[in-house]
């Protein structure tokens, strides 16, 4: 069974995103969910958000970016859509090296793929599904 | 996000009050440059209050941390939460801050 929480698009505009988070976290809240858990699907459902806002959609606040976020099982699954060009997902830096550790930036991804059990990236770059299981 | 400024003998210390994330971290940056100006160069951030970092956070702090060296001075943070001590940790950028887990500890240290 398929019980979709949020199914929505939101405004590219950076200082609507910890309001949004929060109502998304709220309904996630409501599972039952440790707080690890809820921990981690805030973090990277926000730097999801954020890197469609940037990278994709350039801040143009009138493009929006989708978000879907459904638990299916035990299975919390989110996905991210920007309006952008999409991006090269096989050259993802990685930011713990010495060459890179002290950059300001370039850690979201990374951050997404440390805490999800599952994550890809669909049309081109353009739609991150991003998949934590319920231990 | 607030920010509360104590001065404790030579050492300013920084309380953040909620969220650091994209949203706030010019206001936060702002702050910093600003104790910098005054020549305030050893600093210590409470993060007691701080329930969330996100990756722009991370940045903020790592900007901070290497401004004050620059300055040769030192940024130390203390009461860090444990799920922030991880996202530290899965970053590696714990190896870069110094973090402590008491006022006390923190301030002993500079």
């Amino acid at each position: 069974m398929t019980d979709v929480l949020i199914d929505e698009n939101i405004p590219s505009t950076i200082h609507h995103v910890p309001v949004f988070i929060a109502s998304v976290i709220g309904k996630l809240g409501r599972l039952h969910l440790d707080e690890d858990m809820l921990f981690d699907l805030k973090l990277c459902l926000h730097e999801a958000v954020v890197n469609a806002i940037r990278h994709g959609n350039n801040e143009k606040k009138e493009l929006p970016v989708h978000v879907l976020v459904k638990k299916e099982k035990k299975e919390i699954i989110m996905e991210v859509t920007d309006q952008g060009k999409g991006f090269n997902f096989t050259r993802i830096p990685d930011p713990t090296t010495l060459e890179n550790i002290g950059k300001l930036h370039g850690r979201g991804v990374y951050l997404i793929q440390s805490s999800m059990d599952s994550v890809k990236f669909l049309n081109g770059g353009r739609t991150i599904k991003m998949v934590k299981v319920q231990k | 996000m607030n920010i509360k400024l104590e001065k404790i003998n030579d050492i300013t210390l920084v309380s953040l009050i909620g969220e650091l994330n994209m949203d706030n971290t010019n206001r936060v940056r702002e702050a910093f440059k600003k104790i910098l100006q005054e020549k305030k160069v050893k600093v210590l951030i409470d993060f007691h209050k701080v329930p969330f970092v996100d990756s722009s956070g991370i940045a903020l702090l790592l900007e901070i941390v290497q401004n004050f060296a620059k300055a040769n001075g030192r940024m130390c943070l203390c009461h860090v939460n444990k799920k922030i001590i991880s996202v530290f940790e899965i970053t590696k950028v714990h190896k870069m801050f110094n973090i402590f887990e008491s006022h006390e500890d923190a301030l002993r240290s500079f």
